[in-house]
């Protein structure tokens, strides 16, 4: 389980906050001038990268503040976390290691040893 | 030839007698003994079962390690699989042994042993393949009959409690190094945690006499200073009795204490304690697990580890057996040799599997200087004996020496216990000197020390501490200068299975001595395929159970990397899980049991619904009305079809207090709520109220309810019961996310207001009654309006809106005032025919009047336009949560599924929720090809009111299908039912009652 820290409150236990997906995704400010393709992308598309992801939290165990965090998906590390109103962090601040802990292959995963 | 008392051991309180029963034996042992230790001690030493082929078994390790003395403590509800050599005795325990019958010595299901021919790896898999269904009505119990541990504990509130920690450093082990570690922190600004599973801090100074001296003192000298130095030290707390069970990410460790070590658990505090710990670093110095070694017959009672039976002669004070073999092929069993020779008892061989040029000399000499018989480059081919081992066959130059014994102990080697380290995700490395895997990459914070790290040379330890422990800033410098009693070096031959002198189909080296796992078994296993080591575990079933393979897991390793003809770090490890030792459910579960893990929410009028016979329904975590017996023997339909009836021939209430409220309030209310809901809310008068509908940015329906508008900065939404938090926190995100610009702000009111709604023809004779002061008149008082009215000292707000599609109110009033309000509603009402009524008869109501419910008659799929309430959808706002979503083209199309009403030609006939709706009559006696179903029956209720079912169902391009006949399908019977597609609305489409 991880510690989170949130903006409002200080390091807190995971299980009092939610994952709310990728951050940074803005709600088209007209949704009618869009066309299909590009509505269903904001509707349905999310990346899902192993490595560094910005994404969102809410405390809402908490203060029920959302609030923005870096975290390293593939060894679940939160690095950073910062308001919504902060400036988005960019992605060349952060060592993007992708190395698991078990030491898989950088992509895919499963027993090192199997694989051989 | 029998047990000893060791009453140089510092742990033997000889003068404390306690007696307990095993099997219904009295038995008396000393205070702090275990169960092992005490039937040691009584020299008994077949103390269950096997798994599998019901072989006798005794007392194989001395600690947490125990794959074999499983028992159950029948005076602590029934506690199965408790391990013999952990858990400790007390007057009046009651003890059984396991999966036997009818007794311990006379075992039926032994008959497995002479039938293991055929129960070899894999059986299960290959035996029971059929006939269809044989595996759940008849294999299955039979196996779980014969097959097994102990039987299930009897039921027991859970007596255990939660603790949490934050610190900068954990201890995991209170032995040498773990203690030569704390002295590093002692006074210093760390706050530290040291964890040891046993009642005494000290570890292999308590269990053996490899060290003589530290520092000048006696062993047991020095761990009391120590202890004393660590106490006194204000950052650094002790838990003893406690074990590490898991290690998890960001240096998160849980430990399980045991609160009542030796005494019988109290009922009035818990027993156990779930440590759960947070730190910054976590230094494990867990020490090592010895391995045994696989020969025929290595599992007869009187086969133990050799470290284990050494721990039993300091630690509990019990010598086994005066005289026992010795079996090794390292040195750290040279001081079990000494620690017997020291209390005048003699081993009647020493069989060391190194050559005598590898033995040390010291060793050697000692051998010859006591005249103990020993045997260099040797090994036990196998032992024999009928419940206990009689005697053991030596292999020594080509020879087969056969001695006499009542006892031999094995060393296979140590392993540094790198569970914990792996769990915390760190990497281990196959060490080709010490045959064994040591860790090697850590992943978090994590330092490991002493044996753990793979140092079994106690000279090394203090420098090895200092370099481990210097990167932290001011840590106290230790000088710790160490005299041992053993060589300090380690060496160790490879051998890890004994191949028997005749092979035969009943003859057994057990490699998994708890999962009655052959050698044999992994061979057949990769000669079936089965060579990867995760599947080896699967189809042998090695390495599972209770002790996880412990003491053997390396050793299969060793056979497989032989087999293969492969090294050990390319067949790799199976992956260690948490927890390290088992952990019972009731530690996990806390104090979150029963009603405190699901607490049960209920209403102000909860005691009154219970006085009237009301049957309640869980929603949510809500106890809701489901309908209420009016007399003895009422059934369930019959009890709806009344309140039904009578509610719309008279009127009714219902306790809708469950009912989700949130208030939105601001500059920006207006603006938020037009962004939020598909309604608009502009033109909206204040103090009306809209019937409101919630969607998702994919366009589907999320949630239903009221609005209603005070006035454009102030707005009360009522949601679904189940849907309240969810509402309230899509509400939040979007304010904060998306709208921050908008000044909104929302809270639950839920439990700050009761509701009661009171339909039917007669409610405004009812209200008129109750309050007197208020005009009723339609014209006064039109549908969708509210008002807030003095009542008594509080106010109340009266709402005119209706879910049954009669004329109807609903009140809204503080819960302090609920339930004498409710009890005069009733009293006025009583005359003119007021029911009160649940659930059931409420859907069955809406159903009448085709209003849906979410979550039933939707269900994520479908759209506004799906259920035709096109006229809820604010077309000419610009923009709201899901409104570009419902012209994209696949919500746009006109064959989706659409909610049509469903009317049985035949009006006797019974419609039921979930049928499919078919354009065929008949089924096909074999169905081949899947069969084209139109969509399915979402609602269905028999109407007192219309004489026949009501059902709602979605049906694919419904709407055109209008009047259009088709069939419902019974899977169970091949029966369909014709039916007719309607409008959903079967009562009073005009609204003639709602609007009277």
């Amino acid at each position: 389980m991880l510690i989170i820290n949130c903006p409002y409150c200080g390091e807190r236990d995971q299980s009092e906050f939610s994952n709310g997906g990728q951050a940074h995704v803005v709600r088209p400010s007209d949704p009618e001038k869009l066309n299909d393709k590009e509505w269903s992308e904001y509707v349905f598309v999310r990346s899902n990268p192993k490595g560094i992801f910005f994404e969102r939290w809410v405390h809402s165990h908490g203060c029920r503040k959302w609030f923005n965090a870096v975290r390293n998906t593939s060894t679940d590390e939160i690095i950073k976390t910062y308001k919504l109103n902060e400036k988005p962090p960019i992605l060349a601040e952060f060592t993007n290691n992708l190395k698991t802990p078990s030491g898989e292959p950088e992509l895919g995963s499963g027993n090192f040893t199997v694989k051989k | 030839m029998s047990s000893i008392n060791n009453t140089k051991s510092f742990h033997l309180i000889s003068s404390q007698k306690v007696s307990f029963t095993f099997d219904g034996k009295k038995l008396t042992g000393f205070k702090g003994d275990t169960i092992a230790s005490a039937l040691l001690r009584n020299n008994i030493n077949l103390v269950g079962r096997s798994f599998k082929y019901h072989r006798p078994r005794g007392i194989y390790s001395c600690g947490i390690e125990e794959p074999n003395a499983l028992v159950q403590i029948i005076s602590e509800h029934n506690e199965p699989n408790a391990r013999a050599t952990v858990k400790r005795i007390y007057d009046g325990m009651i003890v059984e042994s396991q999966n036997r019958w009818p007794s311990l010595k006379m075992d039926i299901g032994a008959v497995n042993n002479l039938l293991s021919p055929i129960f070899s790896a894999g059986f299960y898999y290959k035996t029971f393949m059929g006939p269809k269904g044989f595996w759940k009505k008849v294999y299955e119990p039979i196996i779980r009959k014969t097959a097994g541990l102990g039987k299930p504990p009897k039921e027991f509130r859970s007596k255990s409690t939660h603790h949490h920690h934050n610190v900068d450093v954990v201890i995991v082990g209170g032995g040498i190094s773990g203690l030569i570690a704390a002295l590093k922190f002692v006074k210093t600004n760390y706050d530290v945690l040291i964890i040891e599973q046993d009642s005494f801090l000290g570890g292999i100074l308590n269990t053996s006499k490899k060290i003589k001296e530290i520092n000048g003192l006696d062993t047991i000298e020095w761990i009391k200073k120590t202890e004393e130095l660590i106490s006194k030290s204000k950052n650094i707390k002790i838990l003893k009795d406690t074990t590490v069970s898991s290690y998890n990410y960001s240096n998160h460790l849980i430990a399980l204490e045991d609160k009542a070590v030796g005494s019988l658990p109290p009922n009035y505090k818990p027993e156990l304690v779930l440590h759960k710990i947070r730190t910054q670093h976590t230094i494990l110095a867990n020490g090592y697990i010895e391995r045994i070694l696989s020969f025929r017959n290595n599992d007869l009672p009187g086969v133990m580890l050799a470290g284990s039976f050494e721990k039993f002669v300091h630690r509990y004070g019990v010598v086994p057996e005066t005289n026992p073999i010795i079996f090794t092929n390292n040195s750290s069993t040279f001081s079990l040799l000494k620690s017997l020779i020291e209390l005048n008892c003699k081993p009647s061989a020493y069989v060391d599997n190194r050559e005598e040029n590898s033995i040390e000399k010291s060793t050697l000499d000692y051998l010859k200087n006591n005249n103990i018989p020993f045997y260099t480059g040797a090994e036990v081919e196998g032992c024999d004996g009928r419940n206990i081992i009689r005697e053991a066959f030596i292999r020594h130059k080509g020879n087969i020496i056969k001695l006499k014994t009542n006892m031999l102990c094995v060393s296979g080697g140590i392993n540094p216990d790198v569970n914990l380290f792996t769990q915390s995700k760190g990497l281990i490395k196959w060490d080709d000197n010490l045959f064994t895997f040591k860790p090697d990459k850590a992943f978090q914070n994590t330092i490991v020390i002493g044996s753990a790290s793979g140092n079994f040379n106690f000279q090394k330890l203090n420098d090895e501490i200092k370099n481990k422990l210097n990167f932290l800033k001011e840590v106290n410098d230790t000088k710790i200068e160490i005299i041992s009693n053993v060589e300090n070096d380690y060496k160790i031959s490879e051998i890890w299975d004994i191949k028997p002198e005749k092979e035969s189909l009943w003859s057994k080296s057990f490699i998994d001595i708890q999962n009655d796992v052959t050698v044999k078994d992994l061979r057949q296993a990769i000669t079936e395929g089965f060579d990867r080591i995760e599947h080896l575990k699967r189809f042998t079933t090695n390495s599972m159970g209770t002790d996880q393979g412990k003491i053997s897991s390396i050793n299969s390793l060793g056979i497989v990397s032989k087999i293969l003809n492969k090294s050990v770090s390319e067949v790799g490890t199976t992956i260690y899980r948490p927890p390290y030792a088992p952990l019972s459910f009731s530690a996990i579960a806390g104090r979150n049991t029963y009603e405190f893990y699901d607490p049960k929410r209920k209403t102000p009028i909860h005691s009154w619904h219970i006085d009237n016979n009301a049957v309640f329904e869980d929603v949510g975590q809500w106890k809701r009305p489901w309908y209420f017996k009016n007399k003895k023997g009422e059934t369930m339909h019959q009890a709806v079809q009344r309140e039904s009836k009578q509610l719309r021939e008279s009127a009714g209430i219902l306790d809708g207090s469950t009912l989700g409220k949130i208030e939105v309030k601001g500059k920006d209310a207006l603006e938020f709520m037009n962004l939020m809901y598909t309604n608009a809310f502009t033109k909206m008068k204040p103090m009306t109220s809209r019937y409101v509908l919630m969607l998702g940015e994919d366009g589907m329906i999320k949630d239903d309810g009221i609005v209603s508008k005070i006035n454009d900065q102030h707005f009360i939404a009522t949601t679904t019961t189940g849907g309240a938090p969810k509402v309230l926190a899509d509400m939040e995100e979007y304010a904060q996310t998306e709208w921050p610009h908008l000044e909104v702000y929302m809270n639950s009111i839920t439990e700050q207001f009761s509701t009661f709604n009171i339909s039917g023809p007669k409610s405004r004779a009812i209200m008129r009654k109750v309050f007197s002061n208020i005009d009723f008149s339609n014209e006064k008082f039109p549908f969708m309006t509210f008002n807030n009215f003095k009542y008594l000292d509080t106010e109340v707000r009266i709402m005119r809106a209706s879910f049954t599609g009669e004329l109807g109110y609903e009140i809204y009033i503080s819960p302090k005032y609920a339930l004498e309000l409710w009890k005069k509603i009733f009293h006025s009402g009583k005359n003119l025919g007021l029911v009160p009524y649940g659930t059931e008869t409420m859907h069955l109501l809406r159903a009448e009047k085709g209003y849906i419910v979410v979550g039933q008659d939707t269900d994520g799929t479908v759209t506004p336009i799906d259920l035709n309430l096109n006229w809820m959808i604010g077309k000419n706002k610009k923009d709201f949560i899901g409104k570009r979503s419902l012209s994209r083209s696949d919500t746009a199309r006109e064959d989706r599924k659409q909610l049509v009403g469903i009317l049985p030609l035949d009006k006797n006939k019974k419609i039921l929720e979930g049928q499919h709706i078919l354009e065929i009559n008949k089924l096909p006696k074999k169905i081949e090809t899947p069969i084209e179903y139109l969509g399915h029956v979402t609602s269905s209720y028999h109407s007192p009111n219309l004489k026949h079912f009501v059902a709602m169902a979605l049906v694919k391009g419904g709407n055109k299908l209008m009047g259009k006949k088709v069939y419902v399908s019974d899977p169970s019977k091949s029966e369909t039912i014709p039916v007719e597609i309607v409008n959903p609305v079967f009562l009073d489409p005009e609204n003639k009652r709602l609007l009277s």
